[in-house]
């Protein structure tokens, strides 16, 4: 019976091991606690360690104590001024107390359902509160702060269009604010189920299908008015540059042919002062040069081609006639 | 009952004496091979010792624990700088370059801008890990399988809420060009201090706008308007061209016939100068004799005209009407 006895005593020894591993738990770093007995809560564990329990009567339920994901619902949404939108949101939370949290939602998913219902909910609601430019717009510009006046006066020149394609859109409260009072909305709600919402934001915001398209062709439209402007703008330039050329060219070319013209009159006027104070000296300077002008003409008209008639009256060929000196 | 008895004798019987010891050995082994650990050069340690942090960081290479899961180490990247990319995913980590643009992507970069307008916006996050604890056990980091890691999971949501935040405060114009560097500082200023409300544990290096665009069927649009305005800038440029090409030489002639005209005068004075004292000289010299002088300057210029003269008649001044027996016409052309 050695044997036998050596077998009890095992069954023993790990009846032991069973009841006393029942008995302790490990709570992780990441993991907080309650213990039941007999459904009742007698016992809350959050600081992490080897825990001790009665075995057996007592039950251990764990929670996450981590930062929780909760996305939201895809969804269109028809903005305050009447425009399709989808938007995608996010949250994080965390189970505070587990108890009421256990008592209220269960677990996680019973969670996650209170979270869609009111998140989501509060979400659509503000987007259908607020126009366009509030859920997209959040901070006001340091570098670029218009004056209401100056930007409706941007937008109205834009067409009239009041879409303000290409200006930065006004807005009072903006994205940002919008989901920290859904954020801060919900706080006190989820408190009650146990739950601390640590942030709630937009993550997208896009125009619907339908809007989209709208918007694409805005932008074309747009694009075209630019591109027509820049076409436009660089022919005309380069007429006008093409005009001041023409008007610089004749103006130079003018300016050159006066200066020139007023020379060449210096010039003459300058070169009969010179003569007549020459030619002018006296009555007898006057003759003189009569005389000689005369005579010098007749070398340069008279050519081979023409014939010359003399009488022998003339003084030249007087001696050919008779050798005496004529009557004087 | 004596059955179940026997049976259980035979069973214990049957357990030879040494299965205790091979027991033992195995449990020995294990207690050997998970009391130690390594740790890589760019990792650091965090161990907790019954789900309690305990060491906290161990030193790079082989470090000891005690077995059996009563101390568990878990291990994060600190010097590695990670990165999160939006829009687009890189196919190969090898080649920088090698991006894969997909439909698919298009949700992450489709953002509305401050004018109302649609801009495709990617890009990519850089950021180390600085405080292990807060990123291992703030989120479900290591529970699951390793693609489900939220706290990466919240760093994309947190991402993707800021860059459309801060782009939905910038005109199209602005993203799409100048306010690139403006808007990536405002994306990391916020996302770090969310970092810290979020207790992530995490550090924001850089955030890099790779690729901005209009949307798919706009964009040809916009690349339209750059053409007009380089065709603009060109059609300007050429305008000026054409103008220095003419006005420059222009100005040089005109230059040049002022100098001629200039140089004209100064030969006309002078030629008038030079004749008014040839004449002052010859007169003075004529009016030391004028009779002589005078005779000699006509008879020289007659022997000159003469010499040049093709024919010459001289009529006795006794004889008349020989005039009309000359054939004029017929000489004359000859």
């Amino acid at each position: 019976m050695k044997q036998g006895a050596f077998a009890f005593g095992t069954l023993i020894l790990l009846a032991i091991l069973i009841v006393g591993f029942s008995s302790i738990y490990v709570l992780d770093v990441t993991k907080q606690a309650f213990i039941t007995q007999l459904g009742k809560v007698v016992k809350e564990e959050t600081n992490p360690g080897l825990k001790f329990k009665t075995p057996l009567i007592q039950k251990v339920h764990l929670f996450d104590k981590r930062y929780l994901e909760w996305d939201g619902h895809r969804s269109q949404v028809t903005t305050g001024d009447q425009r399709f939108i989808e938007i995608d949101t996010y949250a994080r939370w965390a189970i505070e107390d587990a108890k009421s949290f256990f008592e209220k939602v269960k677990d996680e998913s019973g969670a996650r359902t209170r979270l869609d219902d009111i998140l989501d909910g509060a979400a659509r609601k503000a987007i259908a509160d607020h126009p366009l430019a509030e859920i997209v717009r959040s901070e006001e510009r340091e570098d670029k702060k218009l004056s209401t006046e100056e930007a409706q006066k941007a937008q109205d020149e834009d067409g009239g269009s009041g879409k303000g394609a290409n200006v930065l859109q006004t807005f009072d409260v903006g994205r940002l604010k919008i989901s920290r009072e859904i954020l801060s909305d919900a706080k006190p709600t989820l408190a009650e189920f146990g739950i601390a919402l640590l942030d709630f934001r937009f993550k997208r915001i896009n125009y619907a299908a339908v809007d989209q398209a709208k918007i694409f062709d805005r932008m074309i439209a747009s694009q075209e008015e630019k591109v027509a402007e820049f076409t436009g703008k660089g022919k005309g330039e380069a007429l006008k540059i093409g005009g001041l050329q023409q008007l610089e060219q004749e103006t130079i070319k003018s300016e050159a042919e006066r200066q020139v013209r007023e020379i060449h009159g210096q010039a003459d006027a300058e070169a009969a002062r010179i003569y007549t104070e020459a030619y002018n000296q006296s009555a007898e300077s006057r003759e003189f040069y009569e005389f000689l002008t005369t005579l010098n003409a007749y070398k340069t008209t008279i050519s081979k081609n023409d014939w010359l008639i003399f009488s022998t009256q003339s003084e030249f060929f007087q001696y050919l006639k008779q050798s005496t000196k004529k009557s004087e | 009952m004596s059955d179940a008895s026997n049976i259980a004798k035979n069973v214990i019987q049957k357990i030879p004496a040494g299965i205790g010891g091979v027991v033992l050995l195995i449990i020995v082994v294990v207690g050997v091979m998970t009391s130690w650990f390594t740790v890589d050069p760019e990792e650091q340690a965090v161990v907790l010792r019954l789900g309690k942090i305990h060491g906290e960081i161990r030193e790079m290479g082989f470090n000891t624990k005690l077995p059996f899961g009563i101390e568990q180490e878990y291990k994060v990247p600190v010097l590695r700088q990670l990165k999160e990319e939006f829009g687009f995913r890189t196919v190969s980590s090898n080649s920088r370059s090698q991006y894969q643009y997909g439909g698919n992507y298009d949700a992450e970069s489709l953002m509305l801008t401050g004018d109302l307008n649609v801009a495709d916006v990617e890009w990519v996050t850089q950021f180390t890990i600085t405080d292990p604890k807060k990123y291992l056990f703030k989120y479900r980091v290591h529970d699951r399988r390793p693609q489900h890691n939220e706290a990466i999971m919240a760093f994309r949501d947190m991402n993707e809420a800021v860059m459309r935040q801060v782009v939905g405060d910038h005109t199209i114009t602005e993203v799409l060009t100048s306010g690139r560097t403006l808007i990536q500082r405002k994306v990391i200023e916020k996302l770090q201090a969310m970092c810290k409300d979020y207790e992530l544990g995490v550090r924001v290096d850089q955030v890099i706008l790779q690729d901005i665009n209009p949307p798919e069927r706009v964009k040809p649009y916009f690349n339209k308007v750059n053409q007009a305005e380089q065709e603009r800038d060109t059609l300007i440029e050429r305008a000026r061209a054409q103008y220095n090409q003419v006005i420059e030489p222009l100005e040089g002639e005109a230059e040049k016939s002022v100098a001629t005209a200039k140089g004209f005068k100064e030969r006309r004075i002078n030629e008038a100068k030079g004749d008014a004292a040839a004449f002052n000289s010859l007169f003075a010299e004529y009016q030391r004799a004028p009779e002589i002088t005078r005779k000699r300057i006509y008879l020289e210029t007659m022997e000159t005209v003469l010499n040049k003269a093709g024919r010459k008649i001289i009529l006795d001044e006794d004889v008349s009407g020989i005039l009309p027996l000359l054939n004029l016409n017929q000489e004359g052309t000859r």
